[in-house]
Order: structure tokens, then sequence, then C-alpha cells
């Protein structure tokens, strides 16, 4: 169905792929793995038209392809689902699924009659039934995403994309979902399923292709391979020489943080742990847990309802950053260009940011002081940077993130919240981050660590909550810290996790 | 690298992107005004220039801080209409509350600004439609009050926008020293750089501890005072209160940010090009006077500069 020959695509500074060749057939559900910055986003974009290759080419039914816009690709037959839906949600359903493409009259406005029955029929091609004029902001995310798939449905789709479409649907969805798509594999559609989450694949691809830092690992029918191949497929190396030794501190008789019933409506409910110094807990769950929330609340930066926090066995119940960082705490969030970096200033501002008092004196701001610093942390964590004067903007994900890591490790005394530390960055850089955090640890920093990567949180955490819904579902500790438990407790079923998770995407 | 290195600070006076185009202009139109009349290119006419551009720059320097923090103040002009007014009033009745009421114009101008980033900050209204709404109160106060040229001042007033010392215009010089300082602060200052980090990336710098609504209230506060300083070096120039002496003087503020590579989202920009988009808009104005050319043509001109520095702007940013 469509064969991709030879394909490059290189950034400044990347080489984001790096000579790749896949082949994908029709009535196939073709697997695409990879960890996060392996090329699978580059890949989508380069079929979908949104990226033109540097080199390569693409046969999409035999023919060499012409499409140098997602315009094109679109009309040869491909459809892709993002991640992020792309659904107007004051509209209904059918003219979701009709947009752009609506049936008329004969004076030109939209057929609506027409265009129910041929929603209807649509859907039941899929065996899914939803009323389609009802809106869509009130349908949950894997009804919503049924709507996506629809919509692929209205034009003759000869090749489905679905980037990671279980990432915000319970377990019970996935399995409807991966139904749907094995109905539509049946009728002869080729299906390109990215994921990274193994036990998924097992159930749904019939054949897997991995890729790892831009490069083509392998192709291989999913009968032919188990886990653990396949983990060694994508990481590229033995898992203990990813991640640093883990190193459980002796448990002392005071937590350096204490949290009970915390509150902080809508996506945090009576949440209550302890965190001691030189620990790193893990926070897992699926996206829209409440995970990041948590953190927020913690910080101070979003309000909380009820609960204490005690810091140090001092409690402090009404904080703002300010008064956070004041008392040692340190927040690294998930979304590193927005909350994280300020991309107009330079490094050695954005390492000063949170302390910048101390670099206060009767004249004014001590500039070379805070250069010198810059310089002490660009050279501690191997910042990839010409001078602590240069802008962060053009930095790769890896040195951004090692930026923010310098601005932490000076401002943070005591504890530490990582939101996905590691996400979008490339394997390198990780395996540099991992050993950060674990020399921090060992300083005797309390580090919390949100990651919805789970390799990660087993690897490097010495003791995991997992989230759901708000709540805290699960505690593991030692060997008990292993995907399946993991996902156990972050999983079990419930229908109302959909909505939960649909108040973040139609916000 | 090492080079780099021990020229850190030369290096970015030297060549601060931003301020590239500003001085590019004010080349131009200094070398033009050379060639094209002998009267341009004299020391007096330059003192001239430097005293006539005080009000505008006074203006520009509250303006562009209000712009740095992400905002845009467009009550400029009213607050400079509504002091000279207040303090030509008063003066006239009381001659003896000259210089308190020097203090209390200025105090004035903070209130109102003060008014303005508490109202933006309460209410999460964009603060164009705030100042907007604030300026729309204040001329109308104002026009309800007088609609003629009204009150008067000393003549000994006069000094603060014609004085000479060294001849050196006093005005001129007052401005100098105030973009002076609001660069110190803005550079030199931990509030000057959140004035930065608030304007660029906002929920970074609350995650940073900065309190940003203090940054803000100050910003406006800080636009208000200089308002009233225009003001206040309006009623020296023309002895009077005038109810419609501010009103283009709220547009041609942002004239000088833009030229001077600040950007209107916040963040980024150097208050010293500001000062020479004050000094180059002045000359342009100086010279196509001297040339006779009429004042709507001028405009015209203006505008066609402003697009033309601004895309390149633009186009450079892309670049880098």
């Amino acid at each position: 169905m469509i064969r991709l020959d030879g394909i490059s695509k290189i950034f400044p500074g990347v080489k984001s792929l790096d000579n790749v060749s896949f082949e994908a057939r029709a009535g196939e559900v073709h697997a695409l793995l990879g960890e996060n910055g392996a090329g699978k986003s580059t890949l989508i974009k380069v079929i979908s038209g949104a990226y033109i290759p540097d080199d390569g080419t693409i046969y999409f039914n035999g023919k060499k392809s012409k499409w140098t816009s997602p315009k094109g690709a679109k009309d040869a037959g491909i459809h892709i689902i993002y991640q992020e839906l792309v659904l107007f949600h004051e509209l209904s359903v059918a003219e979701n699924i009709f947009i752009g493409e609506a049936p008329l009259t004969w004076f030109g406005t939209i057929d609506y009659k027409a265009m129910y029955e041929r929603a209807e029929e649509i859907l039941d091609r899929l065996g899914h039934h939803i009323d389609v004029q009802a809106l869509v902001k009130s349908l949950g995310v894997a009804d919503q995403q049924m709507v996506e798939i629809a919509k692929a449905l209205v034009g003759e789709t000869k090749l489905l994309v679905l980037d990671e479409p279980t990432a915000v649907i319970s377990g019970r969805e996935a399995e409807i979902l991966f139904e749907r798509i094995k109905l539509l594999r049946d009728e002869g559609v080729c299906i390109i399923y990215i994921s990274h989450r193994l036990e998924e694949i097992f159930s749904i691809a019939d054949r897997v292709t991995v890729l790892k830092d831009g490069q083509l690992i392998d192709t291989r029918g999913i009968e032919e391979l188990d886990r653990d191949q396949l983990v060694g497929m994508m990481v590229g190396r033995q898992l203990k020489d990813v991640f640093p030794a883990k190193k459980i501190p002796s448990r002392q008789v005071t937590p350096v943080l204490a949290i009970r019933n915390l509150c902080a409506p809508p996506k945090v409910k009576d949440v209550s742990f302890n965190l001691y110094a030189g620990e790193i807990l893990g926070i897992a769950g699926l996206v829209g847990a409440g995970r990041s929330e948590l953190a927020h609340a913690l910080f101070g930066s979003i309000p909380r309802s009820s609960g204490t926090v005690t810091l140090d066995s001092e409690i402090f119940n009404t904080p703002s950053p300010r008064e956070s960082i004041d008392r040692g705490l340190g927040f690294l969030t998930e979304d590193r260009k927005g909350e994280g970096l300020m991309m107009l200033l330079d490094i050695s501002a954005n390492i000063s940011a949170p302390v910048l008092s101390e670099f206060t004196t009767v004249t004014g701001l001590d500039r070379a002081r805070e250069v010198q610093v810059a310089k002490d942390q660009i050279h501690r964590f191997r910042i990839a940077v010409p001078s602590p004067g240069s802008g962060v903007s053009t930095l790769s994900g890896g040195n951004q993130q090692k930026v923010l890591f310098g601005r932490w490790t000076k401002a943070c005394r005591r504890v530490l919240i990582l939101d996905e530390p590691t996400r979008g960055i490339d394997v390198g850089a990780k395996v540099e981050i991992y050993e950060i955090i674990r020399q921090l640890a060992n300083d005797g920093l309390g580090i919390l660590m949100i990651s919805s990567e789970l390799t990660e949180i087993v690897g490097i955490c010495t003791r995991v909550l997992v989230m759901r819904e708000g709540f805290i579902t699960g505690e593991v500790e030692g060997s008990q810290i292993i995907e399946e438990v993991i996902m156990k407790y972050a999983t079990t079923e419930s229908d109302s996790v959909t909505t939960g998770i649909g108040d973040v995407l139609i916000k | 690298m090492m080079l780099s290195k021990s020229n850190n600070r030369v290096r970015r006076l030297k060549l601060d992107p931003s301020l590239i185009i500003v001085i590019l202009l004010l080349a131009i139109v200094i070398v033009c005004g050379f060639f094209l009349n002998e009267r341009f290119g004299t020391m007096r006419n330059f003192m001239n220039v430097l005293e006539q551009s005080s009000g505008l720059g006074f203006a520009s320097i509250g303006q562009a801080m209000v712009v740095i923090v992400g905002g845009i103040d467009l009550s400029i002009g009213a607050i400079i209409t509504a002091s000279t007014v207040f303090m030509a009033a008063v003066v006239d009745v009381h001659p003896g509350l000259m210089i308190p009421m020097i203090f209390g114009t200025l105090l004035f101008g903070v209130a109102i600004g003060f008014c303005n980033g508490y109202l933006t900050l309460k209410t999460g209204v964009h603060p164009l439609i705030v100042t907007l709404g604030t300026a729309s109160i204040l001329n109308g106060s104002v026009l309800i009050y007088t609609l003629q040229p009204t009150g008067g001042v000393p003549y000994w007033f006069e000094e603060f926008a014609y004085g000479r010392i060294w001849n050196v215009p006093i005005s001129g010089a007052v401005m100098i020293v105030c973009f002076a300082l609001v660069w110190l602060f803005l550079h030199y200052y931990q509030t000057g750089r959140a004035f930065y980090a608030v304007g660029g990336s906002p929920e970074a710098a609350h995650l940073c501890g900065i309190q940003s609504n203090r940054v803000i209230l100050l910003a406006y506060s800080a636009s208000g005072f200089f308002a009233a300083l225009a003001g206040i070096y309006f009623v020296s120039r023309t002895g009077v209160g005038d109810p419609r002496i501010g009103d283009p003087i709220t547009l041609s503020s942002i004239t000088p940010v833009i030229l001077g590579g600040l950007i209107l989202g916040g963040g980024k920009g150097n208050i010293f090009g500001v000062l020479l988009g004050v000094i180059f808009i002045s000359l342009l104005s100086n010279l196509l006077n001297y040339m006779n050319i009429s004042t709507f043509i001028q405009w015209v001109i203006q505008g066609v500069i402003i697009i033309i520095a601004v895309s390149v702007y633009v186009h450079k940013g892309k670049n880098l």
C-alpha cells in the first residue's frame, strides 16, 4: 500500500530521520514503535505531506507519490488522526464528520437530513453508536476519537494513521477502539498505529517497525517477537545501561515533605503521602489523572481547597511559587517552553531567575556573579552552548532541559518536583538526565518525579505512587515496581476517566 | 570562543541587533539632512530638536515600560491632557503652590497609571480596552471642565521647557537622564529583570516566584508618572492647560517604541533604542519642516517608515 524508500529528514543540528525504509500493506495493522524522539512523529509528518523529506521516495499504491502538502496526501486517501483531536466542540457529531464536505441541497445550503443519514451510515460501518446530532463537547474522549475515525471514512481512505490513540483513554475503551480498528483492517484499510505501549502492540498489531534515534531498527511480524526483544529493539541497549543503579535511602523518621488529604479541585482529590530525603518517588498514571495538577498544587501555582502540607515539620498551607521557592522547593514543569524557560532571555538569566535576590547588591544586580554561576552550571551539566549569554530558544530539547536543571539545582534545597523530565529529548540526553536525577537524590534532595513513560518510572524510582482520576490508587515499592502492577492501578475500569480528560481537551 | 568571552559586554553594546535598524535610520536622516539643508546640521538645531522632543520622549519611556511587560497604554495622551489642565488650573488660582503642584501632578499620573494596572489585573480585560476606557473618562472629564485652554503658570516655570545650561536644553537633559535611569533599572535591577521575564514568559515567571502583579502595577504606574511629566513639560512650554494637547501623543508614543526594536508582545528590547527612536522621529520632522513639506505628507512618510522598519525586524527575527 505504502512504501517508504530511504527517507531522510534533517533539522538544524539533528538528523531526525536517517535513511528509513519500510512498507505497510493493505489489510494490516502496522505498529510503529519507538521512544520519544525516535522519529515517529517526523515519519508521520513526512507521510502526511507536512514535511518534505530531504532524501528518499514514497510509493503509494505502487506509484511514486507526488503530494507536497497535507491536502495532497488527504486527496490521495491518507488520513491521519493525531493525538490532539481536531474537532469543533460547538458543532454536532455529523457536522464534524462532514466538515468541509457537507452534502448540499439544490439551493447550496447544507442538507442536514442527508448529512445525518450518511453520518449514521458511517458510524454503523464502524459499529459504533452515538447520537449524530449531539454536540461534540458533550462526548467523552473515546467517542470523540470515534468521530475522528468516522471523518476518515467520508472520503475513500486507504491508509489510516493513528498517533498514540490510547494515551488518553481507559483500558476498556482501548479494547473497543481495537475492535473498531480491526473492523477497518478487515475491510482492507491499511492502518499505521503509533505507540510506545508494548502491551497493546501485542493485542492489535500484525507487524511492528521499530525506530530509534531516527534510524530503522527492524520490521518484524508480531508473532516472531516477545516483550523483552521488543524492549531491546526500542531502547537499543540493556535497561541496566540506561538507568543508574538504584539506591534506596535509609528510611528517616521524619519525611522532608508530608502531605495529608490534599484537595485541589477539580483534578486532585484527597491525596496523602510522605516524601523522604534522598528518595526518588515516582508518580505514575494516565494522562489526565491529575498528576501535574498535584505538582502545581504542591508548589502553590494552583489553589488548594483543603489539606495540609508539611515541609521539614513546618506547615505551609497557603503557598505561592515565591514562598515555595524560599522554603526550598523547585518545580521543573512538563511544558518546557511555556512554563519553564523564558525563551527571550539568555541562559544566565534563566538560571538565576528563581533566586535573583541572591544576586542583588546595593548597586543592583551582580551580573558578573550571575554569569559565573551560569558557567558553573553549564560545566556541571555539560550543556552544549557557546556562552552564558546565548539565548535558550535555539538549544536542543536536551540542552534546554539541562538549563532548567541548572536553574533548579541552584535554587532548590529540599524537594525537587520533576514533571516529565525527559519528554521530547533524545536518548543520549535522557541517560545524562537520569544520572543527574540520581545524583541529586544522593545529595539529599527529595525527588518527586511524574512521568508517563513507565520504563523510566520503573528504571529510576525507588517508590511509586499511582494516580487515577485525582486519587492515589496504589503505592508500590522495591520488586513490586513493574509495569503491569502500575498499569493495573492506573486503569481499573471506570468510564468516568474519560469525562475528566475531556475537560482538559475541551479547554 | 575566547574572543567572545573577553569582549562579552562590549560586543553586546555594539551589536545589539535590535538597535541596528534605528541606528541606521538615524544615520540616514542625519546624512540626508546635512546635504539637503544647511541649517539642519548645526549644533544649535540639534539642541532645539532635543528640546522639542522631550514631550514625546517622556511619553515614550512610559509606553516602553508597559510594552516590555506585555501591555499597552492608550491613556498616555489623556493623562498628559488631564495633567496640564489640573496643574495650570490649580496654579492659576494659587501661584504659591507651583512647586508642590509639580509633585502633585506626578502623583496624579502615578495614581491613574496604578488604576490602569489594577483594573487590568483585577478584571482580566485586555489593557488595550482598560486604558482606552480610562482615556475616555479622563478626556471627557477635562472637556466637561473646559473646552478652551485654561489656567496659567508663573513665567519662570518656562525655564523647564526653554531653559539652557551651557547651551544644553534642561528638558532634553532631563529626558536623557530619565532614559538612562530606566535603562539602569531594567538591566541592573532585580525588578527590571522581572519586567522582561513577565512580559516574555508570564507562566514561567510565575513559577520562578516572580510576583508579576507587582511588576505590572509598577509598569503602569511608571507610565502614568512619565505621562504626567510630559504634561508638566507641555504646561511649561505653552503656559496653559490645554484640553486637547495630549490627543496625538498616545499613538505617536508607540512609534519610537516600535522603531527602537521593542516587540509589542513584550519581553524584549532595549530602552536605549526608544530614545534613538524619539530622536529619529524629531529629526525627521525637523528636516521635513525645513524643506517645507506639509504635516500631512510627513504623516504619510512616517507611516511608510514604520511599516518598512517593522517588516525588516520581523524578517530578521526569523533569521536569528
